[in-house]
């Protein structure tokens, strides 16, 4: 008993409603699941590329001050020096803002007076202890130097304090494209010029959202009372929680001028900057792996559906000589040929509705390996739904083309 | 009308078929739950907390940024979305507005309450006394201050229930002094639950954030040379080393509303807005083109794009999820139905009509559909309770995502009405197919 797929196909085109649903759910299914899985992939490598610091070993303690003439200075350097001096601290400083929740931007420019592009950089105030405490590496140049390290400025204005700055490698590419960063001046908003001693490893430390993308810059001060002023505190591995709890409570007490907001490791703020990015993949995949799962009881249930109410045609294959694989490859290749046609037609609307997404959302095209993935997966999946059914057809005996409907 | 006979005759046939019945019921289930989550999210983050005063409130923009570049350059239209002190203060002077509110968030800390050990930070919003009429707010204990604290300032605060709660255990404390930032404040009024959402009168700082706890008149910051601790965007050079020179500089960080009862007080304040700007050009300020904005609260929130890119995604992704779904009953029921043809004919011949045989397969689907929208409604329960879980985990303490999961009355009704009319329509066609088969070929035998 030969195969002949033309004959099967004339015979689906007789009774198309049911194969062209099939083809149809299979055909959204594989547009839908190739770019959910794209966009997870993006989200996750988002979510996992390396932040250039030890976030493990990280926390942050944040203090706000209770009065007006709150004395920044002298706090943030008796409580530096308290940090400093517990056995199994490493290294610590102070700044105005915690990593992966940085909000703020600075603008410098390459030529004083607002001349030309202006650059808008996410920035950090740390002292000379900074870079050690983050565990960033330093590329060029040099850290700053304590005398560098500006006093805090009560109206937040930087660009009356500092002169020296530190750049990652992403922003000192972005300024100086051909040349070393190291010795060079930028300018701020107010004219004011300040020289890159340093250049760094990148940072991705900037909240997801921020505009700066990976430029950022590392500026030497104290930072001011204005807002919280926090102490990022690096400890050996495994004391991190014990020492956090204990330095807390310590400085809540030492100094009645000051609150302590609270006390909480790194890898909270990690957490939570990747918060929308995860909860978007974890939403995708569940919905794909749901969609996968009926399309392919789907298509098993039509199966088994077909093959009970086909028995009088398949016990007339038998009869007239068709062997059990024979049977078996008939539904087989009547399934193969509704997937095909169903996942031509996905590949299209896939395309298109990558092409849709990247245009709307602003996201890349979508890469073709993913195509040629899903369509194989699914081709191979639809099938193996079938194959039970299939194999079940086959022990439908040849008496039963003798015995009336 | 045999409509008793079609519905035995329908659940004798979904019984008759039990693994196929219970597949249709979960892939319908399953597509509605998913549309029923997305669609509460979605409408949640959409919606307008105050939509009864959408015609009477309005958020006050005005254009005073750089010449050389707009605000934002995704959405160069747009003015920048908050004032300046200079620009705020005076158009509060201003008395065409029924009603009139400047603010900023500024940070607090606060001390003296009886059996507090600590002093504890408290998120602080400054502002002016009209704000709790104009968004009525509500008030358990007391009430706002009036407009003479504006000026002064007043120490006068007010604190929300849930402050309330732990510095006085709910108590009327109306009346109380508390230390906040270490002055005395009398406390003149206690709120009642509140928590629009989105947090419409400030979504530059926290749209879905828990509203402030502790409310004070606005001119504290300046009277305590506190900077605002929300965004603060600045473009011009001049330099603002001391808290005078950021007061008079062009940084944005004041958001200002206002109440207009009708079109002409509208359009006298627009005037106004105006007038002022090309006055200011004289010494230099305002050289954008004139772009200043009164904005209802349904368009601002649109404007400020409140709706994630991420929630619109999903919403469309959990409809083609559904589309899937019914298009797999329908497979699946017109394979059913057209194995049934011979029972359909042998009705046929009986002397039934071609509209009682579509009737009675349309119970049949009626049917399904109960069943798999009543599914799809509970698995929707589910997984909205499984969203509040995935947001309450990710989210830092007061930002509210997890408030959207929140099942409301109206959403109900329209998750019943999707789920029904999306399944009845799916097995329509089956249903219509049956309906049209010509009994006699059925009749051989085969």
């Amino acid at each position: 008993m030969s195969l002949n797929v033309r004959s099967l196909t004339a015979a689906l085109l007789r009774r198309r409603a049911g194969a062209v649903l099939v083809a149809l759910q299979v055909a959204i299914a594989l547009a839908i699941m190739v770019n959910a899985v794209y966009i997870v992939h993006q989200r996750v490598t988002w979510i996992r590329r390396p932040t250039g610091i030890d976030v493990a070993y990280l926390f942050v303690i944040s203090s706000s001050s209770l009065t007006g003439g709150f004395d920044a200075r002298a706090a943030v350097e008796q409580d530096l020096a308290y940090i400093r001096s517990l056995p199994d601290v490493i290294s610590a400083t102070a700044t105005n803002s915690v990593p992966f929740s940085l909000g703020g931007n600075i603008g410098v420019w390459l030529r004083p007076g607002h001349q030309g592009r202006e650059f808008n950089p996410s920035y950090l105030i740390m002292d000379s202890a900074g870079l050690g405490t983050l565990g960033a590496h330093l590329l060029a140049g040099r850290n700053f130097k304590p005398e560098e390290i500006r006093p805090p400025d009560t109206a937040d204005d930087l660009g009356d304090s500092v002169a020296e700055l530190i750049v990652t490698r992403a922003f000192a590419r972005i300024l100086f494209p051909n040349t070393s960063a190291v010795g060079k001046v930028v300018y701020f908003e107010n004219g004011r010029p300040a020289t890159i001693v340093g250049v760094t490893d990148d940072l991705h430390i900037a909240r997801a959202s921020a505009p700066a993308g990976d430029s950022m810059a590392i500026f030497p001060s104290l930072p001011s009372a204005t807002a919280a002023i926090d102490y990022l505190v690096r400890t050996g591995p495994g004391e991190r929680d014990a020492v956090m709890r204990d330095a807390a409570r310590h400085l809540a007490d030492s100094n009645p001028d000051r609150v302590i907001n609270w006390a909480r490791p790194l890898t909270f703020f990690k957490w939570h900057a990747d918060a929308e990015n995860r909860n978007m993949a974890i939403c995708l995949t569940v919905i794909t792996a749901l969609l996968l799962a009926i399309t392919c009881l789907g298509i098993f249930g039509l199966v088994t559906f077909n093959v009970s109410s086909r028995t009088k045609q398949i016990g007339t294959m038998r009869a007239v000589g068709a062997r059990r694989r024979d049977v078996v490859a008939h539904f087989m290749v009547e399934n193969a040929i509704v997937l095909s046609a169903g996942v031509l037609f996905g590949c299209t609307l896939a395309l298109a509705v990558g092409y849709w997404l990247s245009l709307r959302y602003a996201l890349p095209r979508l890469d073709l390996y993913y195509l040629v993935g899903g369509v194989v997966a699914l081709w191979v999946i639809g099938q193996l739904a079938a194959w039970h059914p299939a194999r079940r057809a086959a022990s439908v005996p040849p008496s039963v083309a003798t015995r009336t409907a | 009308m045999r409509i008793g006979y079609y519905l035995r005759l329908a659940l004798k046939s979904l019984a008759r078929t039990p693994g196929l019945t219970g597949l249709m019921m979960c892939a319908i289930g399953l597509g509605i739950a998913a549309c029923i989550v997305m669609l509460t999210i979605y409408h949640a983050m959409s919606g307008n907390p105050i939509w009864w005063k959408n015609n009477v409130l309005y958020a006050v923009t005005m254009d005073s940024w750089s010449p050389g570049e707009p605000f934002d350059s995704d959405r160069p239209t747009l003015p920048p979305p908050q004032l300046n002190y200079r620009d705020a203060t005076y158009l509060f002077q201003s008395t065409l507005a029924k009603r009139k509110a400047i603010m900023y968030p500024i940070k607090g800390v606060v001390s003296g309450a009886p059996d507090q050990r600590h002093p504890a930070p408290v998120l602080t919003r400054a502002t002016t006394a009209d704000f709790f009429a104009m968004f009525d707010v509500p008030f358990e204990y007391g009430g706002a201050w009036d407009a003479a604290a504006d000026r002064t300032p007043g120490p006068v605060v007010v604190i929300s229930r849930e402050e309330n709660d732990r510095l006085f255990g709910g108590a009327d404390s109306v009346g109380r002094t508390i230390l906040w930032n270490g002055h005395p404040f009398r406390i003149v009024g206690v709120m009642g639950g509140w928590w629009p959402k989105p947090r419409f009168y400030d979504v530059i700082n926290g749209a879905f954030d828990k509203p402030e706890d502790v409310y004070v008149p606005f001119g504290w910051g300046p009277a305590l040379q506190q900077l605002p601790v929300g965004m603060v965007a600045c473009w011009s050079d001049e330099s603002r080393s001391t808290y005078t020179a950021f007061l008079g500089s062009e940084c944005n960080w004041i958001q200002m509303w206002v109440e207009l009862p009708n079109a002409a007080s509208r359009n006298r304040m627009l005037a106004l807005m105006n007038a002022y700007a090309v006055s200011q050009r004289k010494s230099g300020r305002f050289q954008r083109p004139l772009n200043n904005r009164l904005t209802r609260v349904g368009e601002w929130l649109t404007e400020q794009g409140v709706v994630t890119n991420d929630s619109r995604l999903l919403l469309r992704l959990a409809f083609a999820f559904l589309a899937v779904s019914l298009i797999n009953t329908a497979g699946i029921l017109l394979a059913k139905f057209l194995r049934a043809a011979p029972t359909a004919g042998v009705r046929r011949a009986l002397g039934a009509t071609r509209a009682q045989i579509f009737l009675q397969h349309l119970i049949e689907v009626a049917a399904l559909s109960l069943a798999g929208s009543a599914l799809g409604l509970a698995l929707g329960a589910l997984g909205l309770r499984a969203m509040h879980w995935l947001y309450a985990i990710n989210t830092v303490d007061n930002s509210g995502y997890q408030e959207l999961t929140h099942f409301d009355p109206a959403g109900l009704a329209w998750a019943l009405a999707l789920a029904f009319l999306s399944t009845f329509a799916a097995g329509l066609y089956p249903a219509w197919r049956i309906g049209r088969m010509p009994p006699a070929s059925y009749l051989k035998s085969q």
